[in-house]
């Protein structure tokens, strides 16, 4: 029978296939004969013929030599015996099982090289497994799922070769993430094996071996390794050498995926290893006693530069890593506020000076605590822009917090300081970075009108008093705090400056203008009086540069001297001739004059003569004495109610004029540090000085810290002007919508007002009396609804 | 250890000899006869079968006449492969049907259809 021939002269040629004797044989006899059989519809006995051979090949001769494999070594517990031990025979036995199943495989190949004429026309058209696949099955069911005798089985588990292969695979990959060196291109083959095979006849992907069988037991094998090896670190390591070892250890994991494993595994393994190290250890890193909070504090960037790559690969947000760093952020402040908050206890001029002096250092800490995050930004967080966000929240937060209301005064004092004096060394860069500086301070602060309000005030002092260094640098300034905070914020700032140019022009036509009256009055020409005026707007100037603080100041007329009230009766018909209508107050709170003093000898040529440079309160003051006979003296209400002084301003400069030793101009009686309303006062005919030009400086008239009760003033002051913008703000907002609920007009109020954080109940209250001045009215049926009258 | 480490890397010749079983033999570039499946396993050197050992094959189905044009064909594909607005290959219509069963036993089945389609077009 021709079949019987065929087949026998295949089989033959199959046994020397299996037997690596191929030499002889000729590809073109075989696939002649398959051939024909197949053309003579012997294709399906061909197959179940072939089928046999295999199978019978495989148990009979394959399966013995694989089953010898199986050592004591490998089937024992595995704590019996030794790691090299078990190693070696595990080596052993993975090599044995991957040459035989390669040894199948090639011979596969080459079977179905053969026979390619019955898979192409049989097999494709009956739809059954080709020669190759079902050659790996065969493999599968006989080789790999062989029952292995095992001591170590009494599980209720059977042990196959297959259990053992995958076992011995796992034994292996523990054996090197514990520093063991073992043979990774034999595992790589194995791995390549079980990916060969699927575990039913359904052959895709996830039901390969590897997938279906190998995988899930890698896996949990290694949750399993992961959960012990963080628990001990955690307990015997600090935070930045576990952020190390769990680093390392996702690295080693990709790169047995690639060179060990299949690099299907890659994504699963390391959200196993991230899932087990870092998602649920976390929290308890972050907080250890060598966590986040230590790494800030001693400028660990790699450390916190890895913490932040590991959370973000477990939280996109990273939101315990942003709380920890939040939370140090706004605990650091706090120690900071309270620093500067803690030489408050009482108020007299020392500890005022202390207090600036805090204010000062406050301002400095902020700024380096502003650096030292900075750098942690920059080089640990990668410049995340959310993280940046998060951080300037917490600057924000306790810069703002409310037992601590000074942030806008202490900023606006550190610029008065730069201003004044430490300006003066400065090259231009460093200036600038100054005034940078002080901006990025500003961008915390929330109630920028307060912060507008001390500027304003401090810089008053600067352009009259004349203290600025210079007028560029106070430029610049106004210039970034336009580009910060918007127009607005600087008009009036800016105008001060304008009043300032104008007076200047002003000063120097008005000299002029007397000169020619003095020429023409012999009156005026005797006393030659030069005045300088600064011509202030009222509403851009800060209110209480006048008031100074006095309650008792209630527009009350100073007595000036006649030669002074001559001279400022000339200016106000000149400035009246200029500008018509507008209206001239004095005040003489913040002016200075030079005056020439002599002081009277026995001999009139060897009279001492001085400079002195005193302020307006002072010389008229000391034009009392000048008309006074020798030796009389001034009771200090004679004083009072010869020149109208305010009470502080009058107590203050009579200090500086008879209490401080050096600028002694007046004698007191009874002599001590204080000015009491009994106190007399007399010439210092014996006043001696080695300086032809002294400067009286009237006591604590700089800028300063302000006392508690300046301070609430200013906040009332501040309330009130923050009432005024509210309420414009809700006619605006009315004006146009004409209509709106409580909750909107409530919210776009509060969109509108950026330069300090309102108050809901302030507005609530303006709302009121904006209805009861009748701009605003309630909507009779539905009373949430406001409606605005025109 | 397997047996394609074992094999020496010999490299491997340029030109095969495919003989008919009428004796015709021709000599082909490998590159081109590989064009074939049933011929490029048979020659595989991985598989170490005889004619992979000896760089000949023998075909013991086909004839003379009908291998050249294989031979032909299988230079034609490898000239032209992949291009377009190639010239025809011209089948003569007595050998056509010989051709179509060679292509099939050969396992490059586009002889036959293209044959057949040229050989309808002639």
């Amino acid at each position: 029978m021709d079949f019987a021939k065929t087949w026998s002269s295949l089989e033959s040629s199959f046994r020397q296939i299996h037997t690596k004797e191929t030499s002889e044989i000729s590809f073109e006899e075989l696939y002649r004969g398959a051939y024909r059989l197949v053309l003579r519809k012997k294709g399906e006995e061909l197959y179940h013929r072939v089928v046999k051979f295999e199978e019978k090949w495989l148990s009979l001769d394959v399966r013995a030599q694989v089953v010898t494999l199986v050592s004591p070594e490998l089937v024992a517990a595995s704590n019996s015996t030794s790691i090299v031990e078990r190693r070696f025979a595990g080596e052993r036995f993975l090599k044995g099982v991957k040459q035989q199943w390669s040894n199948h495989e090639a011979c596969m190949v080459m079977l179905s090289d053969v026979l390619l004429y019955l898979d192409r026309v049989y097999c494709i058209d009956k739809s059954i497994p080709t020669v190759y696949s079902i050659g790996m099955r065969l493999f599968r069911d006989e080789i790999l799922k062989c029952p292995v005798a095992s001591a170590a089985a009494n599980d209720g588990t059977d042990q196959t070769i297959l259990t053992l292969v995958i076992q011995t695979m796992l034994d292996h990959i523990k054996m090197e993430r514990e520093g063991d060196v073992i043979d990774k291109t034999l595992l790589k083959s194995c791995t390549h094996m079980l990916e060969g095979m699927h575990i039913d006849n359904i052959e895709t992907d996830e039901y390969r071996l590897y997938n279906y069988r190998f995988e899930p037991h890698f896996l949990q094998a290694s949750r399993d390794f992961y959960a012990a090896e963080s628990e001990r670190m955690l307990r015997d390591s600090d935070a930045g050498a576990y952020c190390r070892q769990a680093k390392k250890r996702l690295v080693e994991e990709i790169d047995r995926c690639k060179s060990t494993l299949s690099e299907a595994t890659m994504g699963r393994i390391e959200r196993v290893v991230l899932g087990e190290l870092i998602e649920q250890k976390l929290p308890e890193l972050i907080l250890m006693d060598t966590g986040v909070v230590y790494m800030i504090d001693n400028d660990r960037l790699e450390e916190l530069g890895l913490i932040y790559e590991l959370s973000g690969k477990v939280d996109d947000d990273k939101k315990e890593l942003v709380k920890a760093v939040q939370s140090r952020i706004v605990e650091l402040g706090k120690e900071i506020n309270q620093t500067a908050m803690s030489p408050n206890a009482n108020t007299d001029g020392n500890t005022l000076v202390q207090q600036t002096a805090a204010a000062i250092r406050w301002v400095e800490d902020v700024l380096s605590l502003k650096d030292k995050f900075d750098n942690i930004w920059a080089q640990a967080f990668n410049k995340d822009p959310r993280m940046q966000t998060e951080m300037t929240k917490s600057f924000t937060e306790f810069i703002n917090m409310i037992n601590f209301n000074r942030g806008s005064e202490y900023i606006s004092l550190f610029i008065d300081q730069n201003m004044k004096k430490d300006m003066k060394d400065k090259s231009d860069a460093e200036v600038d970075s100054v005034l940078d500086k002080a901006i990025t301070l500003l961008r915390f602060i929330l109630d920028k009108d307060m912060f507008e309000r001390y500027y304003k005030r401090h810089l008053s002092k600067r352009l009259l008093l004349g203290r600025s260094i210079s007028l560029d640098v106070e430029k610049q300034m106004i210039g970034k705090m336009k580009i910060e905070l918007g127009n607005t914020f600087t008009t009036k700032i800016e105008a001060m400056f304008r009043d300032m140019t104008t007076s200047t022009e002003l000063t120097s036509s008005f000299r002029h203008h007397m000169s020619e009256i003095r020429a023409n009055d012999p009156e005026m020409s005797a006393r030659p009086i030069d005045l300088t005026v600064n011509i202030l707007t009222s509403q851009v100037w800060p209110q209480e540069l006048a008031n100074n603080s006095n309650e008792d100041y209630e527009h009350r007329t100073i007595i000036y001297p006649y030669d002074i009230r001559k001279l400022t009766e000339y200016f106000t018909l000149f400035y009246a001739g200029k500008h018509n209508g507008r209206k001239l107050t004095w005040q003489p709170a913040m002016g200075t004059a030079d005056i020439k003093a002599r002081f009277p000898t026995k001999d009139a040529s060897k009279d001492r003569v001085h400079d002195l440079n005193v302020s307006t309160y002072a010389m008229i003051i000391l034009y009392l004495f000048n008309e006074l006979p020798a030796g009389e003296s001034l009771s200090f209400e004679d004083i009072q109610s010869r020149t109208n002084i305010p009470e502080g301003d009058l107590v203050r400069n009579l200090q500086s004029l008879a209490c401080a030793s050096r600028t002694r101009i007046l004698l007191k009686s009874p002599a001590s540090k204080d000015v009491n309303p009994t106190d007399k006062f007399t010439f210092n005919v014996g006043f001696k000085s080695n300086y032809t030009r002294i400067k009286v400086n009237v006591v604590a008239s700089g800028n300063r810290v302000e006392t508690d009760r300046e301070r609430l003033k200013t906040e009332q002051k501040n309330d009130e002007s923050r009432s005024f913008m509210c309420e414009a703000a809700i006619v605006r907002i009315m004006k146009q919508r004409k209509r709106l609920s409580h909750q909107q007009l409530l919210s776009e109020t509060l969109a509108q007002l950026t330069h300090f954080k309102p108050d809901v109940a302030m507005i609530k209250a303006r709302i009121e009396t904006l209805i009861e001045r009748e701009y605003l009215q309630r909507d009779e049926r539905d009373s949430t609804m406001y409606e605005y009258l025109a | 250890m397997t047996m394609m480490e074992k094999e020496p890397q010999q490299p491997l010749s340029e030109w095969v000899t495919l003989i008919s079983h009428d004796e015709f033999t021709f000599h082909i570039l490998r590159s081109s006869a590989n064009l074939s499946g049933t011929i490029r396993r048979m020659l595989d050197p991985k598989s170490g079968f005889k004619e992979s050992v000896t760089g000949v094959c023998h075909f013991e189905n086909i004839s003379g006449t009908v291998l050249e044009k294989v031979c032909e064909y299988l230079y034609y594909k490898d000239r032209y492969q992949g291009m377009t607005n190639v010239p025809d290959l011209e089948i003569a219509p007595e050998v056509s049907l010989e051709l179509a069963l060679a292509a099939d036993y050969l396992d490059c089945r586009a002889v036959a259809c293209e044959g057949i389609m040229i050989n309808v077009l002639i």
